[in-house]
C-alpha cells in the first residue's frame, strides 16, 4: 500500500467536528452540520461561508439538500428533523416523532419523503409536503446509525449497533402513497397476499435481506449507483462488500486496514472504487474489484465522522474533528500538449489521441498507456516531439515515472506502444530534438537524456526546485516555490532568474517570444529571457491559458475566460459553468480540454482584446475594422480610451454631446466640440471652447465664444489684434449704443477715432480731457469749439509740451480674413479614415484610358473579367489545336548526358538533366547546350538572347550555399522541387516563377498595363510572360493546359500592343498613313482579349472611324461593343455613335478591313489573313503569319522560327 | 577520456566553434584548462581567429618560436587565409611529410590541399586520423564537395562517426551537410540540427542561421527562410553566404536581387554564384550562337 503525499484539497474548513455533509447538486456549495449544533452552508469554491442555520439543540448529525427544490432537511439530538428553505434562511417546519438521537437523513430522490435512522431503534419515513410520518420501521433491536434510500429500486439499506445490515422493500408504501386509482382491486388482493405482513401486520415496508457478518456496531451503509452492491463499515474496523440479488444477499469480502472504527463509507459515484473513513484519522480509497487499498490519507490529529461524494463532479467531502475537508480523488487536468495544428491528449481511458484544428477532428486512439503507472492515476504530462513524433508522458504513480513512446504514423486504434522507455522521474519534458530532461523530486536532479533513454549530463538545479519547464529552445525553467530560473543546458549555467512565487504552469506563445507563468492566483507574462513584462492578480484560481496568435493571452479560471495583453490590460471574454482547461485560441475560436478530457470548442467575442491590441499596436486599420463590423460600445471601451490617451478615437464612439465636448476639448478637434457647444449652449462650455481655441490660433471660434458670453471687450480686442478694422468700427457702435463710455473710449482708441473719442468726453462732461485730446491730436477747430463752451481762453490754461500725435498702426497682414494656419497632420489615420477618406485607397485601379481618347472608360473590370475569361480563353485553346500532341517523339527529347559512373560522383546537376526532358530542369542543371537543343525540336526556338535573363534566373536560383569548414567555400546543395523525393532518379529542380506566380503576379501586371494604357510595359511583360513559361515546368497535365492557355493568352496580348504601339508610332500626315493607322486600329480589335479589354480597344477604333467619318466602320464596332455588353456608359456612347452612323452608314477613307470576314491578323506585317488563305505559326505561341514569313523570326516571342518543324514544348514529366 | 566529450573541459570551446561563435572562441578562458587540453584549446582559439578574418595577427604570433606541429599548421593555414597559398602549400607539403599523423596537420594540411584543388590528397592525409571527429567532418566535407561528389561515400563516413560519437554536435553537423544532399526526410532532419542551433540563444550564430535557411529553402517554406536569413544578417550585416542565399531565395520568390548582387560583388567578387553566374553566362552566349533563323529579316 502507498500513500500519497497529499490530497488535492480543494477547500477546508475550520470548525468544531463536523458530522453530516451534503452536497449540493448544482451549485458549489456543501453543507455541514456540526456537534454544536449549528448548519453551516459553505460555497467550496470560493471559500466562504453562505449561511449559518442554528435552530437545532445540541449536535446535528444529519443534514441532505434537495435535488431540485431549495430545500434541505436536518436531523439532530433534539430529536427533531427541521426542513429548511436556504433561500428564505428558515426552517419551515419540524417534524417530530422520533424518541432518541437522529443519526441521519435523506430526502427521496423523486417522492416526497424524507427518511431518518434514529437510536429509538427505528427507521422513519416522512411526508414532507403533508408532513407526515407515513411509516415506522422496526426491526433493529440498537441504535440505527444509517438508513439510506436505493438510487433507484423501492429499497432501503440501514446500519445498526445490533452488527446487521438490513434492506428493506418498500415497494408497498409506495403504491399505497401513490395515486389510488392506478390500483385495481385485483392489486390490491395481490398485494394483500403476496406480502407478508410484519408482527404489527404492517405491509409498507418490510425487511428483505438481513446481512450478518460484523462483529461489531455498524456505522454507515450505503448502496452502490448502478450495480446490486452494499458497503457498510462498523466498530470491528471493517469496509464490508455485499452483494444481492432478488432473492439473497451475501458477504462478497471485507477490507481490512482501518485500525480504529470505520465511520463512514461510501461507493465513488463513477469508477469501481471505495472510500472509507474512520477514527483512525484516515481517509482510504479501495479498489472494488479487487478490494486492495489502493490510497491512503492521514489527519494529524483529526477523527473522520463522516464522507460524502458529489453525484456528478470527481469531489468529495470528509467530516473530521475540526471541520470538513473537500477533496478530490485525481487531478482532472488531462495531460496535453500542442503542435501547430494539433493537439495531443490523453484522455480519460488513458488513450492518447490527436485533435486537429483546422479540420476540428478527433483522431482515434493513436496509442493506449493503460500500463503506464497505477490505474488510479492519470498521466500528469504530456510533452510532443515532432521531429521524432514520439511522446513523453508523466505519471505520479510510485513517486513519478515516465515514459517515452513513439507514435504510430496513422492511428489505428488503441495499441499497446512496442517501444517504451521508462524511468523514475517528476517531470520529463523534450528540451531538443533528440534530448529531454528529467527532474527528480526527491535527489533535485535533472538528467539529460537522449533517446536512448541514457543520461548525457546531469545538472544539479536550485535548492527546493519542484517542477521544470521548456523554457525554448536548448534551455529550461525552473521552478522553485519562490523564484523561476531560466537555465542553458548546454553552457550549464542559469541565464536569467525572477522572482516569481508557486508557479505552477508555464504556457508558451506561438512563436516563442512570451511565456506566460500561472500560479494558482498569479499570471505573469515574461519574455523568452525571463525578463517580467506584466503581472495581474486574481482572486479566483487560474486553471489554464493559451496565447492567441496576435499575442494576446487567454487564461481560465474556475468561472470565466479573461484575457490579457502584454501591457496588463486585462478583462473578461466570457463566463464558464464549467471548469475548462484552455489549449488553443483562433480568431473566435477557443479550443479546451473539458474535465472528462473532451475536446470543445468555445466561441468567444474577441473584439475587445483585439481593438485594444489595436490600439497599442496602433494598428488603425485594424480598429477601424472593429469599430465598423462590430458593436463596441459602451462606457468602459470610452473610459479606457481616454484613459489611454486616445480620446480622438474614443469621440468616435461618444453620442452624448457633454462628454463629446469634454473629448473634443482634450483632442482639440474644435469643429466638433463647436458643434457640441451649440448644442449645450452653456456659458462655462463656451469660455473652455474660446480658450482652446485660441490656443489654436481659431480666432473665429474665439469671436464666436465671445459673442455668445457678450465680452464686449474681449471681441474688441480680438479685432484689433487680427486687425479687423471693420468689425471693430461695429463694436463701436454697440459701445455707442450700448452708452458704455468705457468701452466707446477704448475703441476710439484702438480705432484711432480722436473725433469720437472728444466728442464721447464733451458728452460726459469732461472738457478738460477732450480737449488735451483735441488739441494733442492738432484739431484746433474742435479746441476752439470747446473752449468756448467752457468760456475759457486758450491763456488760461498752462498746457504742458505736447509731442506728435501717434500715429495708428496700420495691421500689415489682414489676420481676420483666415484662422492661423495649422498643420494638417492633427487628423489622426483614424479620423481620416473614418471620414471615409482612406477607404478610396485601394480599388484605385479605375482605368485612366485617356490614350484612347474617350473620356470615360470606367469599365467595371472587376466583375467582366471573372465571368468572362473562362469562355473566351476555352475558345483560345480550341482554336489551335494543341493539346493533342504533346507525346510525340518523348524519345529523342531525352539528351544524353554522358556521365562516368566511376570516379567522381555525378552531381545533382547532372542528374536533373538526366531525369528530365523539360529545357527548364537542363537550364537548372547548368547544360544550356542541352536546353537549347531541346527547345530546338520542342518549338523551333532559334533566337536564344531574349531567354538569356531567363536562363540564368533558373540557374541561379538552382543552388544554395550552406557555410562549412572554415576556410573552405561552402558546400554547394541542388534545390529540389521534389522536396520529398530522396531517389536520384526522380529528383528535379525547382524552377522559379512557376505558372501560379505567372498568372498572378505577371498576368495581371499585364492586365493593368492593358488598362491604364501603358503599353510598352504591357508589351514587356507579356513577352516576358512567354520567355518565362517557355522555359518552365508544372506539376500536373491540368496545368500544362493552363499553361497553354496562358502562353495563348499573352500571345493575342503582345500581337494586340504591338499593332497599336505601331499605329501610335505613325507619323499623323498623309492619306496612307491615316488609312493604315484606321486599318491597325481595326484590327486591333481582333485579337481575342479578354472583354473588358477588347471593348476599350472597340471604343478606340470606333471613335477613330466615327471622327474620320468612316461612318460603316463605326457602326460596325459600335456594334461589337452593344452586343459584348458590360459596363453602361461606354455602351451608351456606342449606342449614341450608332445612332448617327446609321444615318449614312459609309466609310470616307476605304481600309483594308471588311468587317464581315472571318480572318486573322498576321502578326509579322499587321495584315489580314482571310480564312481559307495560306498561313504558317509560331511553333511556341501560336500566333499566325502570312506564309511568306515562313522561317523568319517570330515578332511575337522573339524566340522561336516561324513554322519550324517542331514538337511541341514539354512542361510535364508524367 | 576524450576531451570533446559531454563532460570534457573542451566541449564548450569546440562547440562554439563549430557552431561559428568564434568571438566567444576567442574570449574563452583557457587558464583553467588542464595542461593536455592547453593546446588544443589553444589551437582552437587561433583558428577562431583565423575564421574571424585575423590571419595577419595569428601568423605574426607564430612567426616567432613556436615550431611545434600544431602551430606550424595553424601558421600554415593562416598563410593560405591570407591569399598566400603557394606558402601554405609548401608549408603544408612539409609538415605532411614529417608528421603526418598529428590531428591539428591533418585537418588544417587537409584544408589547404582541399582548398587548392588537390581533393585526393587531402583525403588520403585525413584517413590517416584516429578517431577524430573533426576529421571526420571534413571526410565528409570533402566527399561532398563537387570535385568529389561522392555522397554515398559520406553518408558512410558519418554513420561510422555516428556510431562511436552519438549525438556529438560534429556528427549532426556533417549528417545535416549528408542530409542536404540527399534530400527527402533527410531535409527536415537537417533542419532540426540547424534551427536547434540557430534558435537557442547560447549558441545562435550566423552560421547556423544561414544552415537552417537553406534547410528551408529546401523545403520549399520560402517566407520562414527569409525570417531566418534576415535575422543572419543582422548578426552578420556582412556574411558573404547570407548574401548569396538571400539572392538564391529572392529569385525563387520572383524578387528584385540586383541590390544583393551588387553588394555581393563589392564583398567578395570571388563567390561562386557570381563566378559561376558568369561563366555560364558565357557558356550560354556561345551556345546561342549555334542556332539561328532561317531567314533573317
Amino acid at each position: 500500500m502507498q500513500s500519497s503525499p497529499s490530497m488535492l484539497t480543494k477547500f477546508e474548513s475550520k470548525s468544531s467536528r463536523a458530522k453530516g455533509i451534503a452536497f449540493h447538486p448544482k451549485r458549489p456549495w456543501i453543507l455541514v452540520s456540526l456537534h454544536s449544533s449549528t448548519i453551516q452552508l459553505w460555497d467550496y469554491r470560493m471559500g466562504t461561508l453562505i449561511d449559518r442555520f442554528e435552530e437545532h439543540d445540541g449536535p446535528v448529525r444529519g443534514v441532505d439538500f434537495h435535488k431540485t427544490q431549495p430545500l434541505f432537511v436536518s436531523g439532530g439530538d433534539d430529536y427533531k428533523i427541521k426542513v429548511w428553505s436556504y433561500q428564505s434562511r428558515r426552517c419551515l417546519f419540524t417534524l417530530n416523532g422520533h424518541l432518541d438521537y437522529v443519526r441521519t437523513v435523506f430526502f427521496h430522490h423523486e417522492l416526497p419523503w424524507i427518511l431518518s435512522s434514529s437510536d429509538d431503534q427505528t427507521i422513519r419515513i416522512w411526508n414532507w409536503q403533508n408532513r407526515s410520518l407515513i411509516c415506522t420501521m422496526t426491526g433493529h433491536n440498537h441504535y440505527t446509525m444509517c438508513a439510506q434510500f436505493h438510487p433507484k429500486d423501492d429499497l432501503i439499506v440501514s446500519a445498526s449497533l445490533d452488527q446487521s445490515v438490513r434492506v428493506w422493500d418498500i415497494s408497498g408504501l409506495r403504491k399505497k402513497h401513490s395515486a389510488p386509482t392506478s390500483m385495481t382491486f385485483e392489486d390490491q388482493m395481490a398485494r394483500a397476499n403476496s406480502n407478508q405482513a410484519d408482527v404489527f401486520g404492517n405491509t409498507d415496508a418490510v425487511v428483505k435481506f438481513v446481512l450478518e457478518g460484523h462483529d461489531r456496531g455498524v456505522n454507515w451503509v450505503a448502496f452502490h449507483p448502478t450495480l446490486p452492491l452494499i458497503v457498510s463499515g462498523g466498530d470491528d474496523r471493517l469496509i464490508k462488500l455485499w452483494r444481492m440479488s432478488e432473492t439473497k444477499a451475501w458477504e462478497v469480502d471485507t477490507c481490512r486496514g482501518h485500525f480504529q472504527n470505520a465511520s463512514a463509507c461510501l461507493f465513488h459515484p463513477h469508477q469501481d472504487l471505495i472510500l472509507s473513513v474512520g477514527e483512525d484519522k484516515t481517509i482510504r480509497i479501495w479498489d472494488l474489484n479487487k478490494r486492495t487499498s489502493v490510497q491512503s490519507f492521514k489527519r494529524e490529529n483529526d477523527r473522520f465522522w463522516v464522507i460524502a461524494a458529489h453525484p456528478e463532479i470527481n469531489l468529495f467531502a470528509a467530516g473530521h474533528d475540526n471541520g470538513v475537508m473537500v477533496f478530490k480523488l485525481e487531478r482532472e487536468r488531462p495531460a496535453s500538449a500542442v503542435y501547430q495544428n494539433q493537439l495531443f491528449y490523453i484522455t480519460k481511458e488513458k488513450a492518447v489521441r490527436s485533435y486537429d484544428f483546422s479540420k476540428n477532428t478527433e483522431s482515434p486512439s493513436l496509442v493506449s498507456l493503460k500500463k503506464l503507472g497505477n490505474p488510479w492515476l492519470p498521466p500528469r504530462t504530456l510533452s510532443y516531439n515532432p521531429a521524432e513524433r514520439a511522446i513523453l508522458v508523466t505519471s505520479p504513480a510510485d513517486n513519478g515515472i515516465y515514459e517515452l513512446v513513439n507514435l504510430p504514423k496513422d492511428a489505428s486504434g488503441a495499441l499497446e506502444p512496442t517501444d517504451i522507455k521508462r524511468g523514475q522521474g517528476n517531470a520529463a519534458i523534450f528540451v531538443a530534438r533528440n534530448r529531454f530532461a528529467v527532474f527528480t523530486r526527491a535527489t533535485q536532479k535533472i538528467d539529460i537524456k537522449d533517446l536512448g533513454n541514457s543520461v548525457t549530463k546531469s545538472i544539479k538545479p536550485p535548492p527546493e526546485t519542484t517542477d521544470i519547464y521548456f523554457g525554448g529552445t536548448g534551455c529550461l525553467l525552473l521552478i522553485t516555490s519562490s523564484l523561476v530560473a531560466l537555465y542553458d543546458i548546454q553552457q550549464k549555467k542559469q541565464l536569467a532568474e525572477l522572482a516569481v512565487s508557486g508557479v505552477k504552469y508555464v504556457v508558451w506563445s506561438g512563436d516563442g517570444l512570451y511565456a506566460a507563468l500561472l500560479s494558482k492566483h498569479n499570471v505573469t507574462i515574461v519574455t523568452k529571457s525571463l525578463e517580467q513584462v506584466s503581472t495581474l492578480h486574481e482572486t479566483i484560481r487560474i486553471k489554464s491559458a493559451a496565447w492567441d496568435d496576435a499575442g494576446v493571452l487567454l487564461y481560465s479560471t474556475l468561472n470565466h475566460i479573461k484575457y490579457t495583453l502584454l501591457n496588463g490590460d486585462n478583462g473578461i471574454v466570457r463566463t464558464l459553468d464549467q471548469t475548462v482547461y484552455l489549449v488553443r485560441v483562433k480568431a473566435r475560436n477557443v479550443y479546451c480540454l473539458d474535465r472528462s478530457a473532451k475536446p470543445k470548442v468555445l466561441e468567444v467575442d474577441p473584439t475587445e482584446y483585439r481593438f485594444k491590441l489595436a490600439l497599442v499596436k496602433r494598428n488603425y486599420d485594424e480598429m477601424l475594422q472593429i469599430i465598423k463590423t462590430s458593436s463596441l460600445v459602451g462606457q468602459s471601451i470610452i473610459s479606457y480610451l481616454q484613459k489611454k490617451g486616445y480620446p480622438e478615437i474614443a469621440l468616435q464612439f461618444v453620442q452624448d454631446p457633454q462628454t463629446r465636448f469634454e473629448l473634443a476639448i482634450e483632442c482639440g478637434n474644435l469643429d466638433v466640440a463647436v458643434e457640441t457647444a451649440k448644442q449645450l449652449d452653456r456659458p462655462q462650455l463656451w469660455t473652455r471652447l474660446g480658450a482652446e481655441a485660441l490656443s489654436h490660433g481659431n480666432h473665429q471660434i474665439v469671436e464666436m465664444t465671445h459673442q455668445k458670453r457678450r465680452n464686449f471687450d474681449k471681441l474688441s480686442f480680438l479685432y484689433l489684434s487680427t486687425g479687423d478694422g471693420e468689425k471693430l468700427a461695429r463694436m463701436a457702435k454697440i459701445a455707442e449704443h450700448r452708452g458704455d463710455f468705457t468701452s466707446r473710449f477704448q475703441n476710439s482708441l484702438y480705432m484711432g477715432d480722436v473725433q469720437n473719442r472728444v466728442q464721447m468726453f464733451q458728452e460726459l462732461d469732461l472738457y478738460p480731457l477732450a480737449f488735451m485730446t483735441a488739441k494733442a491730436h492738432g484739431l484746433e477747430e474742435e479746441c476752439q469749439n470747446i473752449l468756448e463752451a467752457s468760456g475759457f481762453t486758450e491763456d488760461q490754461l498752462s498746457l504742458p509740451t505736447m509731442g506728435k500725435p501717434l500715429q495708428l498702426a496700420k495691421p500689415v497682414v489682414p489676420t481676420h480674413k483666415s484662422n492661423w494656419p495649422v498643420k494638417a497632420a492633427s487628423h489622426s489615420f483614424f479620423e481620416k479614415a473614418l471620414l471615409g477618406e482612406v477607404g478610396a485607397i485601394e480599388d484605385d485601379t479605375a482605368p485612366t484610358a485617356n490614350g484612347f481618347d474617350h473620356g470615360d472608360a470606367t469599365v467595371d473590370e472587376a466583375t467582366a473579367k471573372a465571368g468572362q475569361l473562362g469562355e473566351e480563353e476555352d475558345e483560345d485553346a480550341a482554336g489551335w489545336d494543341m493539346g493533342d500532341d504533346i507525346n510525340v517523339e518523348v524519345e529523342p527529347d531525352f539528351i544524353n548526358v554522358d556521365s562516368a559512373e566511376t570516379g567522381p560522383g555525378s552531381s545533382e546537376a547532372d542528374i536533373w538533366a538526366r531525369n528530365s526532358p523539360i529545357a527548364a530542369d537542363h537550364v537548372a542543371g547548368g547544360s544550356f547546350e542541352t536546353a537549347m537543343q531541346l527547345l530546338n525540336r520542342q518549338v523551333g526556338a532559334a533566337n536564344f538572347a531574349p531567354l538569356k535573363p531567363r536562363f540564368l534566373e533558373i540557374y541561379r536560383a538552382s543552388k544554395t550555399y550552406l557555410p562549412a569548414t572554415v576556410g573552405l567555400p561552402p558546400l554547394v546543395n541542388y534545390v529540389r522541387r521534389t522536396v520529398d523525393e530522396a531517389d536520384s532518379r526522380k529528383v528535379l529542380p525547382i524552377i522559379p516563377r512557376d505558372l501560379e506566380v505567372i498568372a498572378n503576379v505577371d498576368l495581371q501586371e499585364g492586365y493593368s498595363a492593358m488598362r491604364s494604357n501603358k503599353l510598352d510595359d504591357g508589351l514587356k511583360t507579356f513577352k516576358r510572360i512567354l520567355h518565362c513559361l517557355l522555359v518552365n515546368s508544372v506539376s500536373s497535365k491540368a496545368q500544362v493546359d493552363e499553361a497553354k492557355k496562358l502562353i495563348a493568352t499573352s500571345a493575342e496580348y503582345a500581337t494586340a500592343m504591338a499593332m497599336e504601339l505601331e499605329r501610335r508610332s505613325l507619323p499623323t500626315e498623309g492619306d496612307d498613313n491615316l488609312k493604315r493607322s484606321l486599318e491597325l486600329s481595326a484590327f486591333f480589335t481582333i485579337p481575342k482579349l479578354e472583354v473588358p479589354h477588347r471593348q476599350l480597344a472597340l471604343m478606340a477604333a470606333m471613335k477613330l472611324a466615327f471622327t474620320n467619318k468612316n461612318y460603316s466602320s463605326a457602326l460596325s464596332f459600335a456594334n461589337r461593343m452593344i452586343a459584348n455588353g458590360g459596363s453602361s456608359r461606354p455602351l451608351e456612347q456606342a449606342n449614341k455613335i450608332k445612332t448617327q452612323c446609321e444615318r449614312s452608314p459609309q466609310d470616307r477613307i476605304d481600309i483594308e478591313f471588311d468587317q464581315f470576314a472571318e480572318f486573322d491578323v498576321c502578326a509579322s506585317s499587321y495584315t489580314p489573313i482571310y480564312s481559307g488563305s495560306p498561313s504558317t505559326v509560331c511553333p511556341f505561341d501560336g500566333s499566325k503569319h502570312h506564309s511568306q514569313y515562313k522561317g523568319h523570326l517570330c515578332k511575337v516571342c522573339e524566340v522561336c522560327e516561324i513554322g519550324a518543324p517542331a514538337s511541341g514544348i514539354r512542361l510535364f514529366i508524367s | 577520456m576524450d576531451p570533446f566529450s559531454a563532460e570534457g573541459e573542451l566541449l564548450n570551446i569546440h562547440n562554439s566553434f563549430h557552431q561559428g561563435q568564434y568571438q566567444e572562441v576567442i574570449d574563452f578562458d583557457t587558464s583553467k584548462l588542464s595542461p593536455d587540453n592547453t593546446l588544443p584549446a589553444q589551437v582552437l582559439k587561433w583558428r577562431a581567429q583565423i575564421a574571424n578574418g585575423q590571419a595577419k595577427t595569428v601568423i605574426d604570433k607564430l612567426a616567432k618560436g613556436n615550431n611545434s606541429p600544431d602551430a606550424t599548421a595553424v601558421k600554415a593555414f593562416a598563410f593560405y587565409a591570407q591569399g598566400q597559398s603557394a606558402v601554405a602549400q609548401e608549408e603544408a607539403d612539409k609538415l605532411v611529410a614529417t608528421s603526418s599523423e598529428n590531428p591539428t596537420v591533418q585537418l588544417m594540411a587537409g584544408t589547404i590541399l582541399h582548398a587548392t584543388g588537390r581533393s585526393d590528397e587531402a583525403l588520403t592525409l585525413l584517413s590517416k586520423h584516429q578517431g577524430n571527429l573533426e576529421a571526420y567532418e571534413q571526410i565528409s566535407y570533402s566527399l561532398l564537395h563537387s570535385v568529389i561528389n561522392r555522397t554515398d561515400l559520406a553518408l558512410k563516413e558519418v554513420t561510422a562517426a555516428r556510431k562511436w560519437a552519438q549525438d556529438n554536435l560534429l556528427v549532426n553537423i556533417a549528417e545535416s551537410w549528408v542530409g542536404l544532399r540527399v534530400g527527402g526526410d533527410k531535409y527536415q532532419q537537417a533542419f532540426y540540427v540547424f534551427e536547434e542551433m540557430a534558435q537557442t540563444p547560447s549558441t545562435s550564430a550566423a552560421k547556423s542561421l544561414i544552415g537552417q535557411a537553406v534547410a528551408e529553402i529546401h523545403l520549399g517554406r520560402l517566407s520562414e527562410a527569409e525570417a531566418a536569413l534576415q535575422q543572419a544578417m543582422e548578426k552578420e550585416p556582412e556574411n558573404v553566404e547570407a548574401i548569396a542565399n538571400s539572392i538564391v531565395l529572392n529569385v525563387l520568390s520572383g524578387k528584385d536581387v540586383s541590390e544583393l548582387t551588387s553588394s555581393l560583388q563589392s564583398i567578395s567578387p570571388e563567390h561562386a554564384l557570381l563566378t559561376d553566374v558568369q561563366e555560364k553566362s558565357v557558356q550560354f552566349d556561345q551556345a546561342a550562337t549555334k542556332y539561328s533563323v532561317k531567314v533573317a529579316s
